[in-house]
């Protein structure tokens, strides 16, 4: 019976010029965002790769010189693109790629894509996902509006009603062959987005797959709860033009409206500070020390926990000036790290206070949900910006810590007249950043994962409710 | 055997009675047509016996089933033909037929089956293949009796189906009608039409205010008689 009804609907929809051109629009729209988007990547992700090598072996090549003098000449690492970020370009090109890594800093990385957006990276704004989470929507809203308002005013409601049709099977029916209308369109773009990561490849990101196919569900459950909505709303509206208005806001409201007050309210809420204020507060503890406690004090203190750990306490007489130097040297960059570890603790606190209110509303706009979940998986949101941030510094210090490993060790007297060369920067470790595993962006989105949810069981209770009600003339 | 019943059927909206307290019983191959002015009540009857509209009391039963419990149950039995047939557009006269024929249970039908239905049911064969947006009304109002002859209805309820066609057309209907009288359907035709109410009838009732004021049996009535009864009854 659901089978019949759905052919039936499809028939219609197929059989007028209107929903053919609004599915082709789409369809052209997908495809198109899709091949800038991957045009743009492939390329970006060329240009990161050769910067990265550039810079590998810029420090392989940087001649003799003392190895904390190497740390302070740092090393630059570049945020990799992930295989998806082309689908889903997510806060991205907002967010830097270049990131120094040196003695006694924890940088942000700068160079966000958008401070040099050219033509084409601003037609590359509008990605997949941006047509996937703002214009799929109003397909369905063009093609669903009038599922039951339209039956109505044309008094085939009535017929349908006396043939004994069950109202549960018509709604299934009407949901199944809108399913299908919307799977037309969207099973090509998925084939060519398909093809297009795995030529993008697996390099950047192993898990992809995964991600793209937990992707594809979430969006299923979006695109369900919209049309539960639009079949909602066709229900209960007076008349077909009702239901157009009334659809029309809610997706203005809650794709244009919403998102726009939840980032102004997070910004008022929770105020973040300038990286140039960042950088300010970090120098001052820095140069004061932390919570009271002066900088000399905590790097006397930590020197001598080193010096315990090591079995020299007491014996500092006895040692050799490089040892001392390179244990002086380990304490204030531990000092250091605890000052920006302090620091980054409390912004990336701010930071969740403002995406939680950004998941609060959430809760009235499913775009803003979707959105969050789509560029989770797509590695592209704060939280991925953030781990890659989390592996460089982890990184940074185990390059610091190697760098003057060597000095205490190899140093002798004269610390600052000791050269390493290139031997001890092949020993340094490559920077190699491992995007979090599928399961890890899904634990960060299970509020917005269940706020969709949500909204598909809320606007389906509605929309059967409704349809139980409804009048047949 | 009564194939449609109404016992102390009654229909108010808030303080307006639409019908009070009507019985009526029509059995196989009985067509009993309502006359009265617009808004006498007998569209209500139609729809409470569809289940469209709930009674305020009594009831309705179709083949001995209460509509009020067995709403789906009932409308197997049944075919609607409203004064104007609606159907999809953008469909043939043919899909509309399948589509409607298999929603009222029918499962699959050869398709060349329904094609001598819409003919039995004088669709011009041309036709049968068009989108149903070039149809005109009359041929609407066939493939709506297509599909009640394809569901293999008992009771037919038809609700001004002729207004507006030419005499031509109003006959054609008449002789598909008297085909399914025939045949042992349950008619029950709300109507304007004095003249085709005698010809196909084979009782008229009169309604008048939402009470059945008159019920008569037309094969002892003439053409003059009935207008000048209903002429009596419509004057206040």
């Amino acid at each position: 019976m659901i089978r019949i009804i759905a052919t039936k609907e499809l028939r219609e929809l197929a059989r007028d010029g209107r929903f053919r051109l609004a599915g082709a629009v789409v369809l052209v729209l997908l495809i198109t965002t899709l091949a800038f988007g991957w045009r743009l990547a492939s390329s970006v992700a060329a240009e990161r790769e050769a910067a990265q090598k550039a810079a590998e072996e810029s420090w392989l090549g940087q001649g003799d010189k003392n190895p904390h003098v190497a740390a302070h000449y740092g090393k630059y690492v570049f945020k990799p693109l992930g295989t998806l970020a082309f689908l889903d370009p997510g806060v991205d090109p907002f967010l830097g790629v270049t990131l120094k890594l040196e003695a006694h800093k924890q940088n942000l990385a700068h160079d966000a894509p958008a401070q040099d957006a050219t033509a084409i990276h601003r037609f590359g704004q509008l990605s997949a996902a941006s047509v996937l989470q703002l214009f799929v929507p109003l397909l369905l809203i063009a093609l669903g509006f009038a599922a039951w308002t339209g039956e109505r005013e044309r008094g085939t409601l009535r017929q349908l009603a006396s043939t004994g049709v069950s109202m549960n099977h018509l709604l299934l029916g009407k949901a199944v062959g809108l399913g299908v209308a919307l799977a037309l369109v969207l099973v090509p773009a998925v084939g060519v987005a398909l093809a297009m990561a795995a030529w993008l490849g697996a390099g950047a990101d192993p898990g992809w797959l995964g991600r793209l196919g937990l992707m594809s569900v979430a969006y299923m459950l979006y695109f369900g709860a919209v049309a539960g909505i639009v079949f909602f709303a066709s229900a209960r509206a007076p008349s077909s033009r009702h239901a157009l208005v009334a659809l029309v806001g809610f997706w203005s409201v809650t794709s244009l409206v919403v998102p726009r007050v939840a980032s102004d309210v997070a910004a008022r809420v929770v105020t973040l500070p300038t990286p140039a204020g960042f950088a300010a507060q970090v120098r001052h503890s820095m140069e004061n020390g932390l919570e009271g406690v002066a900088r000399e004090e905590r790097v006397n203190a930590l020197s001598t926990a080193l010096l315990a750990r090591h079995g020299f306490e007491g014996a500092e007489a006895m040692m050799d000036e490089a040892t001392l130097q390179g244990i002086e040297l380990q304490a204030e960059a531990a000092f250091e790290n605890e000052v920006l570890d302090h620091h980054v603790a409390q912004l990336a606190a701010a930071l969740a206070r403002q995406e939680r209110v950004a998941q609060w509303a959430a809760v009235a706009s499913p775009f803003l949900a979707m959105r969050a979940v789509s560029s989770s998986l797509a590695g592209t949101d704060h939280a991925h910006h953030r781990a890659f941030q989390v592996q460089a510094e982890a990184y940074r210090r185990t390059l610091v810590q190697t760098l003057n490993d060597d000095l205490a060790r190899n140093a002798g007297d004269d610390v600052w007249k000791y050269k390493a060369g290139r031997a001890l920067w092949e020993k340094a470790p490559v920077f190699a950043y491992t995007p979090p595993p599928v399961g890890w962006a899904l634990a960060h989105q299970g509020v917005a994962l269940a706020t969709l949810a949500a909204w598909l069981l809320v606007a389906w209770a509605l929309a059967w409710r409704s349809m139980r009600r409804i009048r047949v003339f | 055997m009564a194939v449609l019943e109404a016992i102390g059927l009654r229909k108010a909206y808030d303080g307006f009675v639409a019908l009070h307290g009507l019985d009526l019983v029509i059995g196989a191959g009985e067509v009993f047509c309502l006359l009265g002015a617009n808004g006498a009540g007998k569209t209500t009857t139609i729809q409470l016996f569809l289940g469209f509209i709930e009674p305020t009391a009594g009831s309705v039963r179709i083949c001995g089933l209460d509509v009020a419990q067995h709403g789906l149950e009932t409308k197997r039995y049944i075919a609607y033909i409203p004064e104007n047939v609606m159907l999809y557009p953008n469909l043939t006269g043919l899909e509309n037929l399948e589509f409607f024929n298999q929603l009222a249970g029918k499962g699959r039908v050869d398709r060349a089956q329904l094609r001598a239905v819409l003919g039995e049911a004088g669709l011009q064969a041309e036709a049968i293949d068009r989108p149903v947006r070039t149809y005109s009304k009359g041929m609407r109002q066939k493939v709506g009796v297509a599909m009640a002859i394809a569901k293999g209805a008992r009771a037919l309820l038809l609700d001004e189906p002729t207004s507006g066609l030419d005499p031509k057309g109003s006959n054609e209907f008449s002789r598909l009608l008297l085909t399914l009288r025939e045949r042992g359907v349950a008619i029950l035709m709300a109507t304007h039409d004095l003249f085709r109410s005698k010809e196909v009838g084979t009782r008229v009732g009169i309604m008048k205010h939402g009470h059945l004021v008159a019920s008569l049996a037309t094969d002892e009535l003439s053409h003059a008689d009935l207008e000048r009864i209903y002429l009596e009854h419509m004057h206040d």
